[in-house]
C-alpha cells in the first residue's frame, strides 16, 4: 500500500506492508519500478516501510535537496516522525549508501543494519573503479553486470504506460544528481564507518558485477562486528533476483536482534 | 543577414577507424591521432579562417572534447590566434560550454582578454553543450541548466562590474573577490549568444535579449524562433532578425554541380560526427523527462532531431546531399541558387539575421575550402547583408 508522507517539507511516496518490527527499506538506484516482490517477502516478518527517494516514483524533489547527506537527514527525520524504535535499517545498492550515511550519524532508533551490495565508499586507487561505471556502458552490458541472469532484469519499456516511463526517466535523472560526481560514493564515508554501533549484516550476490564481494569485504573490515552473507545465483540486486533467499537471510538476522 | 564562417577543425584521417569502432567520441583512443598531422591540419584550418577577413565575412569557432570530429578544445585559444590574423571580422565564440566549466570567472577573464585583443570584435556564446560533452568534462547532467544559469549570471556580472571586487556565494560557484583584469571593451558585455533547439530555449533567450542560434536542425528551428518572438512581445519588445542565427552546411561553386560536390564533401561531417557510443548520447538529466519518456518508448534513436519539411526524420549516416538540402541542413549550388535557397529559408523562418556558414567538414581539400569561402564571401554574403538591415543595437 502506498501513502504520502511529508517530512521536512519533502513529500515522499512510501510503500508499506506487514506487521511486526519496523524495517525501513531504502531502494537501489534503479528505483522500485515497476515490480517489487521483495516488499511482500520482507513483510512476512516485518512492518516494511519503503519510501521512494526524492525524485523517484511520486516523491517530490525540492531544489534544495541535492546530496546523499540530504537524504540521510531526511530519512532520520522520517524515522523520528514515524516514531520508529528498535527498527531495522536496510538499504540496497544506492539505498545502502544512504543507510550507511544515516548510521554514521544517528543509530538511536535502530536495532540492526542490513546493507545489500551498498555503493558509497572508495576503497582502491585513483585508477581503479570500485564501482562499475553504469553510465558508460550500454543497457545490455549493465544488465549483464547487475544480474546473474540478465533476462531477470529486462524490462520491456514499450509495454509500460507513459506515467511509469516518466517516473523511470525522472528517477534516472535523480540518481545522477546524487551520485554522478564523485561517482556513487562519498570519499569521506569509509573513515567514519567505525561509528556504526549496530549489529550489521552485509548481503552480497555471488555474481555482482557492479560492486564485487571484495568491495564488500572492505565494508566488513570497517564496520565493527559486521557479518557477510553471500547469496548464490544473485547479481547486484539479491532482494530482486533471489527474493526468497534475501528475505530468509534478513529474517535470520533480525530474528536475533 | 550576416555570415559567420565556421569549421570544427576535424581530424578526419581517423574517421574510418572511428566509424569501424562505432564511436568517434569519448571512448575513441587518442592513439588514433598523429599529432604531427593534427598540427598540419590545424594550421591549414586556421588559414581558412583567416581568409574570411579578406572576403568580408565574420568568423565563428566552437569546441568539442575527446573527439576526431573537432580538434578545437578551447574556443578562446583558437580565437586568440584568429584575432591576431584578422582585422575586421567579428569573432563569435559559440561557444563556451559553461555548465561544464568549473571556473566561470576564468571564462569571463578569457572573454574580456579576447575582446581587448580583437579591438571589441568579440561575440560571446554561452552554451549548454552537446550531450556527449558531459563525459569528457565529467559534468553532472542533472540540473545542468541550473548550473548553466548560475555560471551565466556570474560571467555577465564579472564582465560588467568595474568597481569590484564582488562576492559570489551561490549554489555551485563560490568566490569572494571577483575583479577581472582587463575588462572588455564592449560594455556592459560583448553580445551574448545561446544555442538550442527547444521552445524553452527560445523563451529563456528572449527574457534576456540574447541571440539564439540553432545548428543544422532544419524544421525544428522555427518553433524556437517563434517562442522567442512571442516572449519578446509579451515583454514589450519586438525581436528583430538579428536575434536569430542558423547554422547550415554550404557548398557554393561556379556551377551547380561544383557547389553540390563541395556540399556533399562537407556533409560527410554530419554523416560521421553523430556516431558515438550509445551511453554517451543521452546522459540522465540532459534531456527533459518528456523527451526521455519518448526515448524509453522508442529506443535511443527516437530522439533524432533532424527532420525534413514534413517532420520525417532522415538518416544522418546515409542521407544524400539532396536529402540534407530538403531538411535545410545544406544549402548548395551556384551563388544565385544558394542565395535563393537561403532567402526562401529566411522567409519561412520569419527572418534570421545570422547565417552560420559551415564551410569545412574536414574532408574538403584546402583549395576547395578557400574557393568555397571566397566565392560565398564575394557573391552571396553581400546580398544576404541586404536581406534585412541588421540592427546591432542591444535588444533591450
Amino acid at each position: 500500500m502506498s501513502s504520502s508522507i511529508t517530512v521536512a517539507g519533502v513529500t515522499l511516496e512510501v510503500e508499506e506492508a506487514g506487521k511486526g518490527r519496523p524495517l525501513l527499506f531504502l531502494h537501489p538506484g534503479e528505483g522500485m519500478q515497476p515490480h517489487r516482490p521483495w516488499i511482500e517477502a520482507l513483510a512476512r516478518d516485518h512492518r516494511v516501510i519503503a519510501p521512494h527517494h526524492p525524485g523517484f516514483g511520486n516523491s517530490s524533489l525540492p531544489d534544495w535537496i541535492a546530496t546523499v547527506d540530504d537524504l540521510a537527514y531526511l530519512y532520520l527525520d522520517l524515522a523520528k516522525q514515524l516514531g520508529l524504535k528498535n527498527a531495522v535499517l536496510a538499504g540496497a545498492c544506492f539505498g545502502g549508501w544512504i543507510a550507511a550515511e544515516m548510521a554514521v550519524r544517528d543509530t538511536s532508533r535502530f536495532a540492526g543494519l542490513v546493507l545489500s551490495a551498498p555503493l558509497g565508499i572508495k576503497v582502491r586507487g585513483h585508477l581503479d573503479r570500485d564501482i562499475a561505471d553504469m553510465h558508460s556502458i550500454p543497457r545490455a552490458e549493465f544488465l549483464r553486470l547487475s544480474w546473474a541472469d540478465p533476462a531477470n532484469g529486462a524490462i520491456d519499456f514499450a509495454t509500460l504506460p507513459d506515467t511509469e516511463l516518466a517516473a523511470i526517466a525522472r528517477s534516472r535523472e535523480s540518481l545522477a544528481l546524487f551520485g554522478w560526481k564523485p561517482y556513487m560514493h562519498n570519499p569521506r564515508l569509509k573513515r567514519w564507518l567505525h561509528r556504526i554501533d549496530l549489529p550489521t549484516q552485509l548481503i552480497w550476490g555471488d555474481s555482482d558485477g557492479i560492486v564485487s564481494t571484495s568491495y564488500g569485504e572492505a565494508w566488513q573490515a570497517e564496520i565493527p562486528g559486521a557479518t557477510m552473507r553471500i547469496i548464490p545465483g544473485a547479481g547486484h540486486y539479491p532482494h530482486w533476483e533471489r527474493t526468497e533467499e534475501f528475505a530468509t537471510a534478513v529474517a535470520a538476522f533480525t530474528g536475533k536482534l | 543577414m550576416r555570415t559567420w564562417y565556421f569549421s570544427e577543425m576535424a581530424y578526419h584521417p581517423a574517421w574510418e577507424k572511428g566509424l569501424a569502432r562505432g564511436s568517434l567520441r569519448v571512448n575513441f583512443p587518442s592513439e588514433n591521432v598523429d599529432p604531427n598531422e593534427a598540427g598540419t591540419l590545424l594550421n591549414r584550418y586556421l588559414d581558412e579562417f583567416a581568409l574570411c577577413d579578406d572576403v568580408g565575412i565574420d568568423i565563428m569557432v566552437n569546441e568539442h572534447h575527446s573527439t576526431a570530429t573537432c580538434m578545437t578544445v578551447s574556443v578562446p585559444m583558437a580565437l586568440a590566434v584568429i584575432a591576431r590574423e584578422t582585422k575586421k571580422s567579428r569573432l563569435l565564440s559559440l561557444g563556451n560550454p559553461i555548465a561544464n566549466r568549473p571556473d566561470p570567472v576564468r571564462v569571463a577573464e578569457e572573454m574580456a582578454w579576447l575582446d581587448c585583443l580583437s579591438g571589441g570584435r568579440l561575440e560571446m556564446g554561452l552554451v549548454k553543450g552537446a550531450p556527449y560533452e558531459i563525459a569528457p568534462a565529467n559534468s553532472n547532467p542533472a540540473r545542468l541548466m541550473r548550473r548553466y544559469w548560475e555560471a551565466h549570471d556570474l560571467i555577465l556580472k564579472a564582465l560588467s562590474t568595474t568597481t569590484g571586487p564582488f562576492n559570489w556565494e551561490g549554489e555551485y560557484y563560490h568566490y569572494r573577490n571577483v575583479n577581472i583584469w582587463p575588462r572588455p571593451i564592449q560594455q556592459p558585455t560583448p553580445p551574448v549568444w545561446m544555442t538550442g533547439m527547444s521552445v524553452d530555449t527560445g523563451t529563456m533567450a528572449a527574457e534576456r535579449g540574447h541571440v539564439v542560434g540553432t545548428l543544422l536542425s532544419g524544421g525544428t528551428a522555427k518553433p524556437m524562433y517563434d517562442a522567442y518572438r512571442k516572449r519578446a512581445r509579451e515583454l514589450g519588445w519586438e525581436a528583430s532578425p538579428d536575434r536569430f542565427a542558423y547554422a547550415a552546411i554550404i557548398g557554393v561553386g561556379h556551377t551547380t554541380d561544383e557547389g553540390l560536390r563541395r556540399a556533399d564533401i562537407i556533409a560527410d561531417y554530419v554523416r560521421t560526427a553523430p556516431v558515438v557510443a550509445e551511453p554517451f548520447t543521452n546522459p540522465p538529466g540532459y534531456n527533459s523527462i518528456a523527451a526521455n519518456t519518448m526515448i524509453l518508448k522508442g529506443g535511443p534513436r527516437a530522439n533524432r532531431f533532424v527532420t525534413d519539411r514534413n517532420g520525417e526524420p532522415i538518416n544522418h549516416r546515409t542521407a544524400s546531399v539532396q536529402q540534407f538540402m530538403d531538411t535545410e541542413t545544406v544549402f548548395a549550388g551556384t551563388p544565385d541558387e544558394v542565395y535563393e535557397q537561403i532567402k526562401t529559408f529566411d522567409t519561412r523562418m520569419g527572418g534570421v539575421g545570422h547565417l552560420l556558414f559551415f564551410g569545412q567538414g574536414g574532408l574538403l581539400d584546402h583549395k576547395d575550402a578557400m574557393e568555397n569561402i571566397s566565392l560565398f564571401g564575394k557573391e552571396v554574403a553581400p546580398r544576404l547583408l541586404e536581406l534585412h538591415a541588421p540592427k546591432r543595437a542591444a535588444a533591450e
